[in-house]
């Protein structure tokens, strides 16, 4: 309890310095480049350039879902990739990022995650406005389902700053567990249905499986707001087991907090 | 000014660092804790205070916890036992680069760092101006802080802790950078600011003859633990005996 309190406290306490320091986390990942954080939406842009190219020209096996072509229909659910990527892996290295901000003055470390995080949220957000476009010219008018994104970034953007206040402070303690992100991100890619329909499984107890995978679980939720056209009441099974999650992350946040902010100092 | 009033004080405190053999060890210790370790005794049951306005100056030889004492009152590190108080914002110049994100220029680090300490921008667009000029660094203030000579590095660190109004000072051998003329300058300033602001001082160094131009009292360390606390000369006699 008391954990919780600090870290509720800490946050309220240094909102204007999170925010300031979110700015710096953009600026600084893209300074020293002539063109700045605009590199942040070109990467993304190309790939999904490319990935257009390959799926309506090249390969041909993914054909069109619900009347949307499949390259539309991967869109969404690999922009939410990108940000839950860069959460699992960057999220995880945050403290080792900025140990000068803990070993070097007082500050409430437990907000770095959370600066981090919203730095990438404004990079997604970014991406999103790119993303509207996009089916906006290729003639898919925004509609009432669209309204429940934000949600769905909301749930993401909570979920995976208690993600990377977990691994931040387990990879503080040792290099070992960030290589083990690193190396199982592309598994979690493949086996998330990033690229692939989950509803297509034929499987029952696959797909019930897959319900626990909150990567699964968002990037659907993307989906269901620009192809399926479904609202989130209307899988409320998903939806609970997906906050059950949430929970469980946010105790592991807190019991990885109480357990090692002693001791992450001594050991950066 | 109230020179009775206690800015940080020291109750039993002691800190034992854990030692892991190597980074597997450590990061298996969190969850299991059969995991085996050596404990080192940094600090060893110090109990001292220090009034408002005093100026302090600490001795010891390497290794007799005294960085570990300044980083526990910085709020940087925590106590294994006992309990710390400290009232007042602490500007500590711990190392030389004091907390610089290399990756920034110097002028959006001395933003970034006045932030951190809770100034307002507008206040700290007052001090942009002192800091700079007193840094030395002129035309490298929009340049990264990682293209800097440990030199500059050193003077901005200086510059900005100094000014950013403290109101306890924590100078860690920070004093010995740089050349004579900007040692000079340091001095002067560390001094202007404890009688005109009435800053408190804790004072690490070695070198003996600026503590006694600084500090009235001396406190001296021997593996972890405070053998003497009073009069500097006394303890500047004390520690050279050792």
């Amino acid at each position: 309890m008391e954990a919780i309190k600090t870290i509720i406290t800490e946050h309220i306490e240094w909102k204007n310095q999170i925010f300031k320091l979110a700015k710096a986390d953009i600026i600084k990942t893209y300074s020293g480049a002539a063109l700045g954080w605009i590199w942040a939406l070109v990467r993304p842009t190309i790939l999904i350039f490319v990935l257009w190219f390959a799926f309506t020209y090249g390969l041909r096996g993914g054909g069109p879902v619900e009347g949307y072509p499949f390259a539309l229909w991967m869109i969404p659910g690999f922009m939410a990739w990108f940000f839950m990527s860069d959460m699992l892996t960057q999220g995880s290295n945050s403290m080792r990022k900025y140990r000068y901000l803990v070993t070097k003055m007082k500050f409430p470390i437990s907000t770095i995650p959370t600066f981090i995080g919203l730095s990438k949220l404004l990079v997604h957000l970014c991406l999103m406005v790119i993303v509207c476009l996009i089916f906006i010219c290729m003639g898919y008018f925004p509609d009432l389902y669209w309204l429940q994104l934000p949600l769905y970034i909301l749930l993401m953007f909570v979920f995976f700053t208690g993600w990377a206040l977990f691994a931040s402070m387990l990879g503080a303690m040792s290099n070992d567990f960030i290589n083990l992100v690193k190396s199982i991100n592309t598994a979690i890619f493949w086996l998330s249905g990033i690229m692939w329909d989950v509803n297509s499984i034929g499987i029952p107890w696959l797909q019930t499986l897959l319900y626990f995978n909150p990567v699964t679980y968002i990037a659907t939720g993307y989906r269901n707001c620009f192809i399926y056209k479904t609202w989130i009441w209307e899988e409320p099974t998903q939806f609970l087991i997906f906050l059950g999650m949430l929970i469980v992350m946010w105790l592991l946040a807190i019991w990885s907090y109480k357990k090692l902010i002693k001791e992450i100092p001594d050991v950066l | 000014m109230n020179k009775d009033l206690k800015v940080i004080e020291f109750k039993n405190v002691t800190k034992e660092y854990k030692l892991y053999k190597n980074s597997k060890k450590r990061f298996l210790g969190i969850f299991s804790k059969k995991v085996k370790y050596k404990k080192k005794l940094a600090v060893d049951d110090v109990s001292f205070s220090i009034c408002q306005g005093e100026a302090v100056a600490l001795f010891g030889k390497n290794g007799a916890g005294k960085s570990t004492v300044l980083k526990m009152i910085t709020g940087v590190t925590y106590p294994t036992t006992g309990d710390i108080e400290v009232n007042g914002r602490v500007s500590a110049l711990l190392e030389l680069t004091a907390g610089f994100d290399p990756e920034l220029t110097g002028r959006e680090n001395i933003y970034l760092k006045g932030q951190l300490y809770g100034l307002k921008d507008s206040e700290i667009a007052e001090l942009e101006d002192e800091i700079v000029a007193f840094a030395e660094i002129d035309e490298y203030i929009d340049q990264p802080v990682r293209s800097y000579s440990s030199g500059m590095k050193a003077r901005l660190g200086f510059a900005v802790s100094v000014n950013i109004r403290p109101e306890i000072l924590i100078v860690d051998e920070a004093l010995s950078v740089g050349d004579k003329n900007f040692r000079k300058k340091c001095l002067n300033k560390v001094n202007s600011i404890i009688e005109k602001e009435n800053v408190t001082l804790l004072f690490v160094t070695h070198s003996i003859g600026t503590a006694r131009e600084f500090c009235n009292r001396g406190m001296v360390m021997v593996k972890g633990k405070v053998i003497f606390d009073g009069d500097i000369d006394e303890a500047i006699e004390l520690y050279n005996k050792q």
